[in-house]
């Protein structure tokens, strides 16, 4: 048993396993492990770390894109930190985009998926129909059609008017507002999560649900004492990657508002802003200081996720 | 960094053999010009047509042809650029060629002009504004002028005369006025509102004899100009004469957007080889016309600026080939009937003059208009500074601010040129 | 074997859902169903648009709101297609290439890293989840240029390497993430049954893990072949030849803001760019939700 159970620990050690020796006790630490991820060791020393640590330098620089980088040490954070008004107004229009976004998003995502877990005629093509819309991804087309419909006499205000008598404003190209037809356009795109969930929600064993009915459970405690504990690893995946993605939000700003973060800024995410100062002013230092201080912003919020998922999130291992 | 010095060896090597080729004909290998450019695939349907002609008329020479949209376009040439790999011939714009000349990324043509790259009989103007540092690095592909389109079909309707060459401002208040009230359709007004727009602005300076920008790169226009600026577009609000402010959002500084096209107003802006784009787009027939004077004396607003460039890049290995593809496409008169004038009015006298019978009506239309500018354009400008990108997206800003009363006319015009002033100090 | 039953009954679809449907009131399942297809028909009326924005004349396609086209005419269909100097065809081809490969690269290469991950004990685990993490929270903006430039020194620009061999070295880190969350969702019971067996920590992934991660491994291939296919960053900036396009690429040049621009190309382009990754997500969603519930464990 024991000599089995050291040969399935580590197939690269086959010494006897009452007395293990120090290089079968550390390959089976290091072993297989680190074999099965050779392929995203050589990808990170390879492709990626050099160009992240590339840019955490360039953070430091002065870099035009067209000569080389000139060090100008902290002037750049300095000057996103103290005097840049652009960089507090895309750094507001973005956390209110994560805000709003993300819930509701995964509000919908979930209730959807719930809804198409219950066995309902024709499943696949409701599916299918309501994935649609992040299959349209970010796409130019997308974004002169949400421009036609969000504008003065677009759809919406069409609908608005004949259901409701109210005469709306030009939605998107109204200060106020234009950042909203932004979040909607978000949650319309909830398929992904939602594909996540209907995955997750399809890997809970069915037997708990036969049992718990038996014992006289209602759908509700079924809902909340066996769906959603076992849903929250999935759950969990979705905020954190949705966060992180609502905060690198980048192309729906970038081809809805020609690139401009309009009307006044209201659209200004953040990686548009450091796009713009990227590519469009050839500022690629003071871009690349904007990209780390995102960088910290969102691993902070990572962190503490993870931190808390100790209380809320229930593993299986 | 490391990686850029290999690459450096690499094409003083490349160039070298090549060096060696042009002596020793049986060394020369086939010859392989990259060229890129922005536009639509109109666009390149006819500059292909073009580079066709150019490569039967020289065996041995292929051009290999890219372009994108003008969003993608310049981080990819910049992305090129930056790791050393940019095409040979390069599209290159107003705005860009001071960054990219003083940065030699693209290279002075100066050694070319007369032998390989023929540019007599150009206006002389044209080929100064392709020069930076007094070094010439941009051959002016065509010539364009800032205009208003002008919805025909609707003045025709009114019975209203067609905004010209003596239009002045209060003639166009007017004009614009009377559209908006006459109603014709839903939500129509006589005008889009032209606080935002830069070209149209600096107009207004050059009249009163200002300017943009100074040659040394400061701005040249101060706060009273400004606060008069968008004044004068408030009171145009007010009276409902162009586009209130969220409508006129909605015009995104392009064709397709436009007041014009959207059917909101009656009278847009933009350059004058945009007009074949427009009427593209809109059914009903459109004209082309000036931006209004001060007075009827006033003068010097518009000018004949270069629409675009074809530049030679600075680490391109065939310079001079490169050099001889460019006189070729601004000279041969085959090539100027593919091209046509979707680029702009030829700079070339002898081009003109054998385009101007194949023109149509529109064509016709546009060439007459930059031609026929008479008194109302005055000298160009010196090229912008290097961040006049960024002070062109601060005046959208600011005009939009004070449309959604944000801000008040009478605090835009300091705030204005403060933030303007601060931006052009900025060391990029 | 008790795990073969485990795995199986584990994954029967839902046959108390499907029963419970049955009993349901006729009067319910017409609401839901309203419901949903009011719903359906908030989610598509932009594909209904683009639809007919294809088949209308140009002019009219930015002035008129409504969704029956005054003309149908599907001469954009074919300027679309043929218009640009290569073909449709080709841009569609090179996607479908790049597209398929990344789903071979990426599900292969990050099942393995979400396996170390997930169930693998090894020293400074912790570390390198962390590391990964954060490559995935860097915008890809600022990382653009150095790996430009680490391409063009291996000689890969102008190819589609930069493209897709990231996938096969596990790059995407979603996907690690995505995959780690469901391996541990998998009760540890079967791989502590395979070890008692004598399973190698290989042939757990292959025999056990994989099978039983269907549902994530074809969510995992749907969403990198859309995300794939809908990308025009990357080839934009490591395409230049034309003839290697990709079709997102393709329909960007359709417009240009400063000159003439063809909107009915545009959006026929568009809607046809929509049937290869739909009818994609058509037949791996099959996977997606019926699991494996027959194959169980082989030995």
């Amino acid at each position: 048993m024991a000599v089995r159970a050291g040969e399935a620990a580590g197939s690269l050690g086959a010494e006897a396993a009452t007395t293990p020796s120090l290089w079968s006790r550390m390959s089976e630490r290091i072993g297989p492990g680190y074999l099965f991820l050779t392929p995203w060791l050589i990808g990170l020393f390879g492709l990626t770390l050099g160009p992240i640590i590339y840019s955490f330098y360039l953070s430091f620089t002065q870099f035009d894109l067209l000569t080389s980088p000139e060090w100008v040490g902290l002037d750049n954070y300095q000057r996103i930190l103290t005097a840049d008004p652009k960089f507090m107004a895309s750094m507001r229009v973005t956390f209110l985009f994560v805000l709003f976004s993300v819930p509701l998003k995964l509000a919908f995502a979930l209730a959807v998926a719930m809804l198409l877990n219950k066995g309902i005629s024709a499943l696949p093509m409701y599916r299918a129909i309501f994935y649609l819309p992040s299959l349209l991804g970010a796409s130019v087309a997308i974004a002169i059609l949400w421009r036609t419909i969000f504008s003065a006499d677009g759809l919406i205000n069409q609908l608005l008017w004949t259901a409701f008598g109210i005469s709306g404003p030009s939605w998107i190209s109204n200060p106020n507002y234009a950042l909203w037809t932004l979040v909607v356009l978000s949650i319309w795109q909830f398929g992904s999560p939602m594909i996540i969930f209907l995955a997750g929600l399809r890997q809970i064993p069915q037997d708990m649900y036969e049992a718990a009915s038996l014992d006289g459970a209602s759908q509700w405690r079924q809902f909340w004492k066996i769906t959603l504990p076992l849903l929250t690893p999935v759950v969990f995946f979705n905020v954190i990657i949705q966060t992180i993605e609502a905060f690198k939000s980048f192309t729906p700003a970038f081809i809805i508002s020609g690139g401009q973060g309009g009307p006044i800024n209201s659209t200004l995410f953040y990686t548009l802003y450091l796009y713009q100062e990227a590519f469009g002013f050839f500022r690629m230092g003071y871009a690349s200081a904007l990209a780390w201080i995102l960088l910290a912003i969102i691993s902070a919020f990572t962190a503490i996720s993870f931190l808390s998922s100790r209380y809320w999130v229930h593993y299986d291992d | 960094m490391a990686y850029s010095v290999d690459r450096r060896q690499l094409l003083l090597g490349g160039s070298a053999l090549l060096a060696l080729g042009a002596i020793h004909p049986a060394l020369a290998q086939e010859q392989r010009l990259r060229l890129i450019f922005w536009g639509s695939q109109a666009r390149a349907d006819r500059t292909y047509k073009a580079t066709d002609l150019y490569t039967k008329a020289n065996a041995g020479t292929t051009i290999d042809g890219e372009f994108l949209a003008w969003a993608d376009y310049w981080p990819k040439l910049a992305t090129q650029t930056a790791g050393g790999n940019a095409p040979d011939i390069i599209q290159m714009d107003y705005r860009y060629i001071v960054e990219y000349a003083n940065r030699n990324a693209i290279a002075p043509l100066d050694e070319f002009v007369g032998s390989t790259l023929n540019v007599a009989d150009f206006d002389q103007a044209q080929i100064e504004s392709g020069k930076v540092n007094g070094k010439y690095y941009g051959v002016s592909l065509g010539a364009n002028s800032s205009a208003m389109m002008v919805n025909k079909a609707v003045f025709d309707e009114l019975k209203l005369p067609l905004p010209d060459a003596k239009t002045t401002w209060e003639d166009f208040a007017k004009l614009a006025t009377e559209i908006t009230k006459a109603g014709v359709r839903r939500g129509y007004y006589g005008a889009s509102d032209g606080a935002e727009v830069e070209p149209f602005f600096e107009n207004f300076l050059r009249q009163r004899g200002k300017a943009l920008y100074t040659a040394d790169g400061q701005i040249a226009f101060d706060a009273t100009d400004v606060s008069d600026w968008f004044d004068m577009w408030a009171k145009l609000r007010e009276a409902g004469a162009v586009t209130p402010p969220d409508i006129q959002q909605l015009d995104q500084n392009n064709i397709e957007t436009s007041m014009l096209t959207q059917n909101k107003a009656a009278i847009s802006y933009g350059h004058s080889n945009q007009l074949v784009g427009f009427q593209a787009l809109n059914k009903d027939p459109l004209a082309i016309t000036n931006y209004p004077r001060h007075a009827a004396d006033s003068k010097g607003g518009h000018y004949r600026k270069p629409s675009m460039f074809f530049s030679v890049s600075g680490t391109s290995e065939n310079k001079e080939a490169a050099a001889r593809f460019i006189s070729y496409f601004v000279n041969d008169q085959e090539a100027a009937k593919a091209i046509g004038i979707e680029r702009g009015v030829p700079e070339s006298k002898a081009v003109r003059e054998a385009l101007a019978p194949t023109l149509d009506d529109l064509g016709k239309a546009a060439v007459n208009y930059v031609a026929n500018l008479g008194d109302l354009a005055g000298k160009l400008p010196p090229p912008p500074p290097n961040a006049a990108g960024e002070v062109d997206l601060a005046l959208q800003r600011k005009a939009e601010e004070v449309a959604f009363g944000q801000q008040s006319v009478s605090d835009a015009g300091p705030a204005f040129v403060a933030e303007a002033t601060e931006i052009l100090k900025r060391k990029s | 074997m008790t795990t073969d039953a485990v795995v199986t009954a584990a994954l029967k679809p839902g046959s108390m859902e499907a029963e419970k449907a049955a009993q349901r009131p006729f009067w319910i399942s017409a609401l839901i169903h309203a419901a949903l297809i009011g719903a359906c028909f908030i989610m598509i009326y932009p594909l209904l648009w683009m639809i007919a924005a294809s088949v209308r004349p140009q002019d009219e396609i930015f002035t008129s709101t409504g969704l029956i086209p005054s003309a149908v005419d599907f001469g954009s269909y074919v300027r679309g297609w043929n218009g640009l100097r290569v073909s449709f065809g080709t841009f569609f081809l090179n996607s479908f290439v790049i597209a398929t490969l990344c789903v071979i690269g990426n599900v292969l290469a990050c099942s393995l890293t979400a396996f170390a991950f997930a169930r693998l004990e090894f020293f400074g685990r912790q570390f390198w989840f962390g590391l990964m993490l954060m490559t995935l929270m860097l915008p890809y903006q600022v990382t653009l240029i150095p790996q430009y430039v680490l391409f063009l020194n291996l000689g890969w620009v102008d190819t589609i390497l930069p493209l897709v061999v990231p996938k096969f070295l596990a790059a995407d880190a979603y996907f690690i993430f995505l995959m780690v969350q469901f391996f541990r969702g998998i009760p540890r019971e079967l791989d502590e049954a395979a070890m008692m067996d004598g399973c190698s920590a290989w042939r757990i992934y292959w025999k056990i893990m994989l099978p039983l991660s269907t549902p994530v491994l074809a969510t995992a291939a749907i969403f990198t072949f859309i995300w794939t296919w809908d990308d025009f960053f990357g080839p934009l900036i490591y395409l230049n030849d034309m003839r290697q396009y990709t079709v997102m690429l393709g329909l960007r040049t359709f417009t240009d803001s400063t000159g003439e621009s063809d909107f009915g190309g545009l959006f026929a382009m568009s809607v046809a760019s929509l049937v290869p990754i739909f009818l994609f997500f058509l037949f791996f969603q099959r996977l997606l939700i019926e699991g494996i519930a027959t194959t169980g464990m082989k030995r």
